[in-house]
């Protein structure tokens, strides 16, 4: 950079800056829009979905189950021939869950004519700073991790969501917990965030009402790694048993430290924990723990033993609850394009349509037409017993 | 009673052992502000580089965990040299903010490489240390918390060995007394320099090793926490202090675990940083470090650089004006109006910050915590008192700038690198008062369906509209601040900036000054918050993070201080920049990093230069 100290300081500043701005213009225009997903119908023009999700920054492994679950759909779709004999894709643009981005994102798929509809995002806060931008756009935004109450109505009747409704999934593990597990004194904790919050407080009142009483609450943030503290709290309290409203990671560490801390307390979670993660993280100390869930990978129900199947073919490890949710909103969307047509307006006059689709976690999925999420999903309970998730054997801990 | 002991037994165990960890962290970023006198913000991403080192080392390689130890004391050794030759030591001529920024640079890269390595997902560290407790009275303590003990008090009593009689260790300790007089006596200065990075990058790597091992888990999200609450302990002991960041962090640890056991664990930061300012109203230098009258140099002085800005010529500023303004008009693109809508709102986050840390020298990393008091303010007038956007905005405004200088008052009587860390503190207690007041804020909920910005009855719906407002607002703040830095205020400021005792000494009332610039710092912030959260329709206490503080300052830095045309420019760049970078999709905030390292190092003084 001889030749540069030479100029005087202004032109120093206006090459070196000239320079950078083109190297990034340089990279631009030299990538095709997406390769994303084999493409088999080469001489169909693909349809394509929007996502927009974490790729980097703190929630970027969840991005990354995601693109696991879209990328297996649609070799599976693609496959067969495609959606309407055209092959189906998606576009996957970073926003690293942030609202800042997440709205660029928004307007960048709104002004692309080729996206049809849109997927995500993952946090409440980036997703629903985005709803009003795709509803202004008439593409409709599919949120499929967006647990919020309020996610649906950010965009009328252009935000739909698929994912679990804790008023159905946050009774049902209650019943669990104090009916069928026989706990009766239980110490919560649970992750603070929209999701976490509105699990516990439909978890509480159920409990409450079959009679168990909360004896400990412990609400924590998502980044949170040192419970010891905290349980050692809770175990004052005298439980009978711990529950978690948790994911993956959080709640592996959750677990390993319960145990460290010499206490042997049964532990019951929500289905957030399905996850090889949860297995691989909390090794010996997650043996034994319970969950709920609509799904159970060992299902030998054949919707659910090809898709897992073909999921451990491809990646080598059981798919988790994000991107078995992933896998099953391609396979809906699919539908939706099907029935309406690859147009904006087409996906959007199907979804209202949509009947008994088959799903894996949800067996068929059905719409409520006035929240835009499924209704009544099943549960099946859970337990870890010798490092995988088999179905709970109906005994009660205490009699074990 | 019985009960009672034994928690407290528990929880002073528990505060003690993650007290270690701070510890540890702690002292390395000690040793390089005392040589340095420089916050290291890699210091976080060496020790989840240890972490992951280690993990390697004991996971894949299979080796014992001694010979894991070497490698990790080894790989961090030579990383911390590398960060000095390539952060500290090719921008020694230029001013301390420039390796500030470089270190927030190799941050990025380091990050950006463990997750494209080792991917995003955390990893398991089975412990390979054997799980017996060893039982004292009713309770009991695990092998790994034996360890972290021993690791703790065994570095800093090696330190303390080689810092007191070593011929290595009195060449830092000159060195960090006085750089100049050192080098006069022959001490080779860049020696003792990567010599302190070395030790420090080793401690912060053997720290994450035992988070690694103590959590059973690596994950590549671990650095910023670690290095923030390294900054806590290290302010508590004192900064630069070394006995007093072991003692720091042990304290931050037992603070913390006593905090988690009263009041839950939401409450840990709250606790942690609400103590850390009670300290720093009560003793300003940190716990353990006596009082000094002033520092040894004027580091306010040093602080910002002195170099002559770039002349934009008032014709240039109008055309761009004139061009922004009109571009709706002939770009249709919604997704580029947006990025530029969002860059003009930074812009507005960097005249904010650039008003206090560029014209009168107080450094804040907290201003995230003032934009979210404006976006909720005006959320909280629209919703609940139903007020139009039009009065809830100056309304908002004004409420951010009471209340934020009310916040940063205890700061007053801080300097130099110290405001920098108690505004942190400031922003990370805004933010977790609006997670737990439920009753005001919603909480976790969040608010939503905010109505969108709308001006005597105008919504900005279309994204021309949103755009033009925000340009609108841009040019406004922009207005006022430029009258206000040319005024004999700003020279006052400046003052308060380049020389602060000798300003006192010229009669000026120091706090009255500084509860100015607050207070219009506060004010554009306030605002900027206001229009923000109703572009956004929803906002909870996600939707402004510290690493919007830390993305403000970066932008300020970058078109250089003080100078309002330098912000607007820093922030369009790093605003545009990632988008431009989209199509590398992982890689973006790599090459993003390596960028800023890049303008840093042939413009340490900022692209425009300081004011």
């Amino acid at each position: 950079m001889n030749f540069l100290s030479k100029l005087p300081n202004p032109m120093r500043l206006l090459s070196v800056g000239a320079l950078i701005w083109l190297l990034a213009a340089c990279v631009v225009p030299a990538t095709p829009a997406a390769e994303e997903g084999p493409a088999e119908n080469a001489a169909a023009e693909p349809i394509y979905i929007g996502v927009s999700g974490p790729l980097t920054g703190q929630n970027a492994r969840y991005g990354e189950q995601w693109k696991k679950g879209f990328d297996l759909a649609l070799e599976a779709i693609n496959g067969a021939g495609g959606v309407n004999g055209r092959p189906l894709e998606y576009i996957f643009e970073d926003s690293q869950s942030d609202p800042t981005q997440s709205v660029v994102v928004a307007q960048k798929f709104v002004a692309d004519p080729r996206i049809i509809v849109e997927l995500g995002d993952f946090s409440s806060g980036a997703s629903m700073a985005a709803s009003p931008i795709y509803q202004r756009g008439g593409l409709v935004q599919f949120g499929f991790t967006n647990s919020h109450p309020d996610f649906t109505k950010g965009g009328g009747t252009y935000t739909w969501s698929n994912s679990v409704t804790q008023a159905q999934a946050a009774p049902a593990l209650a019943d669990f917990t104090v009916t069928g597990l026989g706990l009766k004194k239980l110490a919560v904790f649970h992750l603070n965030t929209d999701w976490g919050k509105t699990t516990y407080d439909l978890y509480a009142a159920r409990a409450q009402e079959l009679g168990a009483e909360i004896v400990a609450t412990e609400a924590y943030l998502a980044d949170e790694k040192d419970f010891r503290s905290a349980l050692t709290k809770a175990r004052d309290a005298n439980p009978d048993g711990i529950v978690l409203i948790a994911y993956q990671a959080d709640g592996a560490l959750i677990v390993q430290q319960l145990r460290q801390a010499g206490i042997e307390l049964p532990v019951v979670g929500t289905g957030s924990l399905l996850s090889p993660d949860f297995l691989k993280l909390g090794g010996d100390a997650v043996e034994g723990v319970y969950t709920e869930s609509q799904f159970l990978p060992s299902d030998p129900r054949p919707q659910v033993k090809t898709v897992v199947d073909a999921y451990v073919a491809k990646y080598n490890e059981t798919p988790d609850f994000f991107a078995i949710h992933a896998y099953d909103t391609i396979q809906l969307i699919a539908k939706a394009i099907e029935i309406g047509g690859p147009t904006r307006q087409g996906v959007h006059d199907a979804l209202p349509q949509l009947k008994d689709v088959p799903s894996v976690i949800y067996g068929t999925a059905n719409f409520d037409l006035e929240t835009q999420r499924v209704i009544d999903p099943t549960f099946v309970q859970l337990q870890v017993v010798g490092g995988e998730f088999v179905l709970w054997d109906g005994s009660q801990p205490g009699a074990q | 009673m019985e009960d009672f002991l034994r928690t407290f037994f528990d929880q002073t165990v528990n505060g003690l052992v993650i007290g270690n960890i701070y510890a540890l962290t702690a002292v390395g970023l000690a040793i390089i502000f005392g040589v340095g006198n420089l916050i290291n913000f890699a210091h976080g991403s060496v020790y989840m580089v240890g972490a992951y080192v280690g993990w390697v080392c004991v996971t894949r390689l299979g080796l014992p965990l001694p010979a894991a130890f070497g490698v990790v004391v080894v790989v961090c050794g030579l990383l911390g040299m590398l960060i000095e030759r390539l952060g500290l030591r090719s921008l020694q001529n230029s001013a301390r903010i420039a390796p500030l920024l470089a270190t927030i640079g190799i941050s990025f890269v380091l990050d950006q490489l463990i997750q494209l390595t080792f991917t995003r997902a955390p990893q398991s560290f089975p412990s390979p240390l054997p799980n017996t407790r060893f039982p004292i009275g009713g309770v009991s303590i695990g092998v790994i918390d034996l360890l972290i003990a021993a690791t703790g008090i065994g570095s800093a009593a090696v330190l303390y060995l080689f810092l007191r009689y070593t011929k290595l260790g009195w060449a830092l300790r000159a060195t960090a007394q006085d750089r100049d007089a050192a080098q006069q006596m022959g001490v080779n200065v860049n020696a003792v320099n990567q010599t302190a990075f070395a030790v420090a990058s080793i401690l912060g790597g053997i720290a994450g090793m035992l988070v690694g091992i103590y959590f059973s888990t690596v994950y590549p999200t671990m650095s910023f926490q670690a290095g923030l609450k390294g900054f806590a302990a290290n302010l508590l002991g004192g900064l630069g202090n070394v006995p007093g960041a072991v003692l720091g962090g042990l304290l931050l640890g037992l603070i913390e675990s006593y905090g988690v056991s009263l009041f839950g664990a939401t409450y840990r930061n709250l606790f942690a940083y609400a103590i850390l300012i009670l300290v720093l109203l009560l003793r300003p230098q940190g716990l353990f470090s006596r009082q000094r009258q002033a520092p040894p140099e004027p580091l306010t002085g040093t602080f910002v650089p002195n170099s002559k800005p770039i002349h934009v010529p008032p014709w240039a500023i109008a055309v761009a004006a004139g061009a922004a303004l009109l571009l709706p008009l002939f770009v249709a693109n919604p997704y580029v109006l947006q990025v530029l809508t969002n860059a003009w709102l930074f812009s507005m986050i960097a005249l904010s910050i650039t008003l206090a840390t560029g014209t009168a020298g107080q450094t804040s990393l907290g201003h995230a915590g003032f934009i979210a008091i404006g976006a909720y303010a005006s959320a909280l007038l629209t919703q609940r008192l139903g007020l139009p956007f039009t009065v809830a905005l100056p309304a908002a405004a004004i409420l951010t700038a009471l209340l934020g200088t009310l916040l940063v008052l205890p700061a007053f009587r801080l300097r130099a690198h110290y405001v920098a860390i108690a505004t942190l503190g400031i922003g990370e207690i805004v933010n977790q008062m609006i997670l737990n007041w439920d009753w005001l804020t919603n909480g976790v909920m969040g608010i939503s369906n905010l109505p969108p910005p709308s001006f005597f009855g105008r919504e900005a719906v279309r994204i021309q509209d949103v755009y033009w407002y925000a340009l609108a607002l841009l040019g406004i703040a922009a207005l006022i601040q430029w009258r206000l830095v040319r005024s004999p205020l700003g020279r006052t400021w400046r003052a308060l900036r380049d020389d602060d005792i000798a300003a006192q000494s010229y009669g000026i009332n120091l706090n009255r000054y500084k509860t100015l610039v607050f207070a219009s710092s506060t004010l554009i912030a306030g605002m900027t918050g206001a229009f923000t959260g109703h572009m956004y329709s929803y906002i909870n206490h996600e939707s402004f993070t510290n690493t919007i503080s830390i993305l403000g300052l970066t932008m300020v830095i970058l078109g250089g201080m003080g100078n309002l045309i330098g912000a607007v420019v820093g922030a369009v760049a790093l605003i545009s920049l990632p988008e431009f970078f989209r199509v590398l999709v992982d890689y973006r905030y790599l090459v993003y990093g390596l960028t800023l390292l890049l303008l840093i190092r042939f413009r340490p003084q900022g692209l425009l230069g300081t004011v």
